[in-house]
C-alpha cells in the first residue's frame, strides 16, 4: 500500500482579504498542508551526517518529507508501534555557542515535527547512526555518549523522562538485542551486552571472550541487524554473527566473503552491508584497494547467500560511479522483489535485489546515510 | 573527528565524507604512506581512549607550549621548527596529515598546526605516525579539531591510515573530536609534529 498523503485546505481567505480579484471562469485553488498516512515498508530515510534528514518512497522515488535536525544528529530512529521518529540532538542557545541542551526529541510521523522532549545529559557525541537504539519491548530508548569518556542514556519514551546514565568505559555504540538490553563494541575486541529491569535500570551486564583483533582485523562499526542479532564483517571481509541468548553473548563462526579468485578486492564504505531477512541474502560493498582503504566506497555490490556462505551475484556501478552506502527495503506488494539502494554521486540508485537491474535514479537526495523509515 | 590516512581514493564513505558530502566529492585524498605504527599506535590509542580524566601530555606540550605572540600564528613548536619539511600545508598529500580527516585549517584562516582566529583547539586528540619524506624519520602527529565556529568547507581531506572504528575512538575518524571546549561546533583540523616517533615504530619501510 502506498500511500500517502492527506490535504488540508487553508482556504483563499488571505487572497480575498488582500484584495485579489478572481477572473470569471476560473475555480481559485486553495493553498493546503500535506500529512502524511501510513507509510509504506519501501520508505527510506537519506541523511547528510550535519543536518536534515529527507524521507523518499524507493517506489517511485518521490521525496515524502523532511526532518529539520540540529548540525549534531547523526541519525534517527522510527518507532513504528508510537509512530513517532527520535533524534539525539545537541542543541546551543546561540547555534555555534552559548548555552549547550541536549534532549531527545520527538518527532511526529504525520508532519515530521517535534512534538516533544525530553533532556538528557549533555554528553551526546555527533558519532554514528549506531548511537541511538530502540530496545525490545519498544520502551527504553538509549543514547550513546562520549566526552570522550563512554557512557549511555537510558530515556523512557512511555513516561517522556529521563531514567539515568550508565557507564560504558571501552565500549561504544548502542545496538539493540536481547531482552530490553544493548550490545556495545568494544576496543579490545569483545562485546559487551547490558540489559535493563523494568524500570529501565541495568540489571545485567556480561562482556564476551575477545574474538577479534582491533589491531589486526578490526570489525566494522557498521553492524545490520538480522532476526537473530547482529551481522559483522571485518575489514579483511570475514563475516560472523553474534546473538543475546538468555542473557548470554553468543558468537558465531566466521566465514570469508572473498574466494580464491577475489585478490584485491575488499569491503568498505561508509555503510558497507545491509541484509535481506527473507532470502538470507548479505549485500557488501566492494573496491579494489589496499589495506586501510577500509573507507573507500564501492564500485560493486557483492550478494551472499549466508546459509550457503557463498557469493550468489555481483551488482556493478555505471563506470566511474561508486556507491557510500547500501541498504535493502522491502516492498509491500508480495510480487514485488525486494530493492537494493545505493547512495551515489548524491543521489541513490534503485535496483532490484535478484536482477541487479537499474530501477530508478533519486537524484539529490541529500545525504550519504541510508535508513529504513 | 579525523583520523585517517590514506590511497588515493575515488570517493570515501566515512562518517565525516558523508557529514560534508558536498566538499567530500571535491576533495582529494592523500598519499598512502605506509607505516608500521601500528604497534605503538596501539598502546597510545588505549591510553587515550581512557583519557577523559587525564592531561593529555602530548597535546599539552603541542599547544600549550606555544602561546603565539600577538599576530603570529600559535603553528610550530620547536620540535617543528626543527624539521625540514616538504610540501604544501593547504595539500592532503602533506606528509603531517596521513591520518587526518576533516577541513585542513591551512585553508580557513589558520596553518598546518594553528586554529583560524576565534576557533578553540579541542584538547583531546588522537595521535597518528607519518613518515616526513624529506628526513624519512617517522614523527608523532597531534591532529586536533578547531571548534566553536561554522563548518569551513574547503581542503576537505580523508586519509583513513591506520585509522579504526568508532569502537576504538583515538583511532577513530568516525568521532568528532570537539570535547572539552566551550562548543563543539566543529570548524577545522590542525596537526602538530610532538616529535620523532621511537623506534619501534619506524620498523617497516615506508612505501611511496
Amino acid at each position: 500500500m502506498r500511500m500517502l498523503v492527506v490535504r488540508r485546505g487553508i482556504g483563499i481567505a488571505a487572497l480575498l482579504a488582500a484584495g485579489v480579484t478572481i477572473a470569471d471562469g476560473v475555480t481559485p485553488e486553495t493553498v493546503s498542508e500535506t500529512v502524511l498516512g501510513a507509510p509504506a515498508s519501501t520508505w527510506f530515510i537519506a541523511k547528510g551526517g550535519l543536518g536534515a534528514a529527507y524521507v523518499f518512497d524507493a517506489a517511485d522515488g518521490e521525496m515524502r518529507g523532511t526532518l529539520s535536525l540540529t548540525p549534531w544528529t547523526p541519525t534517527v530512529r522510527r518507532h513504528p508501534g508510537r509512530n513517532e521518529i527520535y533524534a539525539a540532538e545537541t542543541h546551543y542557545s546561540r547555534q555555534y555557542g552559548g548555552e549547550r541542551d541536549d534532549v531527545l526529541r520527538i518527532y511526529e510521523h504525520a508532519t515530521l515535527n517535534p512534538v516533544a522532549e525530553i533532556d538528557v545529559p549533555d554528553k551526546i557525541t555527533a558519532l554514528h547512526r549506531h548511537y541511538l537504539a530502540i530496545l525490545s519491548g519498544g520502551r527504553y530508548v538509549t543514547v550513546f555518549n562520549m566526552t570522550p569518556a563512554q557512557s549511555v542514556s537510558v530515556v523512557d519514551v512511555e513516561d517522556r523522562r529521563f531514567v539515568g546514565e550508565i557507564s560504558t568505559p571501552g565500549c561504544a555504540m548502542t545496538l539493540p538485542a536481547g531482552e530490553r538490553g544493548f550490545l556495545m563494541m568494544c576496543g579490545d575486541g569483545t562485546l559487551q551486552w547490558i540489559g535493563l529491569d523494568e524500570a529501565g535500570a541495568e540489571a545485567a551486564r556480561v562482556r564476551s571472550e575477545p574474538f577479534f583483533s582491533v589491531e589486526e582485523d578490526p570489525l566494522f562499526d557498521e553492524p545490520v541487524q538480522t532476526p537473530a542479532g547482529w551481522q559483522f564483517l571485518s575489514f579483511e571481509g570475514l563475516a560472523l554473527e553474534a546473538s543475546v541468548e538468555d542473557g548470554q553473548i553468543a558468537v558465531g563462526d566466521s566465514w570469508s566473503i572473498l574466494g580464491d579468485d577475489d585478490d584485491g578486492w575488499r569491503p568498505g564504505g561508509g555503510q558497507p552491508i545491509t541484509f535481506h531477512a527473507g532470502h538470507d541474502l548479505l549485500v557488501v560493498l566492494m573496491h579494489e584497494g589496499k589495506e586501510d582503504t577500509q573507507d573507500q566506497d564501492g564500485t560493486e555490490a557483492w550478494v551472499f547467500h549466508r546459509e550457503a556462505e557463498r557469493r550468489i551475484g555481483r551488482i556493478k556501478f555505471e563506470e566511474g560511479m561508486t556507491a557510500s552506502s547500501l541498504l535493502v527495503v522491502e516492498s509491500d506488494e508480495p510480487a514485488d522483489e525486494p530493492w537494493l539502494l545505493a547512495a551515489i554521486a548524491g543521489g541513490v540508485r534503485v535496483f532490484g535485489l535478484r536482477t541487479g537491474k537499474r530501477e530508478r535514479i533519486i537524484e539529490s537526495t541529500g545525504g550519504g546515510s541510508l535508513l529504513r523509515y | 573527528m579525523m583520523k585517517a590516512r590514506g590511497s588515493r581514493m575515488p570517493g570515501q564513505g566515512g562518517l565525516l565524507a558523508r557529514m560534508f558530502d558536498a566538499v567530500a566529492r571535491k576533495s582529494t585524498t592523500g598519499l598512502a604512506e605506509r607505516t608500521s605504527r601500528r604497534g605503538f599506535l596501539g598502546r597510545v590509542g588505549v591510553l587515550l581512549a581512557g583519557a577523559g580524566a587525564l592531561p593529555l601530555l602530548p597535546v599539552a606540550r603541542s599547544f600549550g607550549a606555544e602561546a603565539p605572540a600577538e599576530g603570529e600564528t600559535a603553528g610550530d613548536a620547536p620540535a617543528v621548527t626543527a624539521l625540514r619539511e616538504f610540501g604544501d600545508p593547504q595539500s592532503c598529500d602533506y606528509w603531517r596529515y596521513c591520518a587526518l580527516g576533516g577541513s585542513l585549517c591551512a585553508c580557513c584562516g589558520g596553518s598546518a598546526s594553528a586554529c583560524p582566529p576565534g576557533a578553540e583547539p579541542s584538547p583531546i586528540t588522537w595521535v597518528g605516525t607519518c613518515r616526513n619524506p624529506a628526513d624519512g624519520k617517522q614523527y608523532l602527529i597531534s591532529y586536533n579539531d578547531c571548534c566553536g565556529k561554522a563548518f569551513c568547507p574547503r581542503c576537505f581531506c580523508h586519509r583513513t591510515e591506520g585509522a579504526k572504528p568508532v569502537y576504538f575512538p583515538s583511532k577513530s575518524n568516525n568521532v568528532l573530536w570537539c570535547f572539552g571546549v566551550e562548543s563543539n561546533a566543529y570548524h577545522c583540523t590542525v596537526s602538530a609534529v610532538l616529535g620523532e616517533a621511537p623506534d619501534e615504530t619506524a620498523e617497516a619501510p615506508a612505501t611511496e
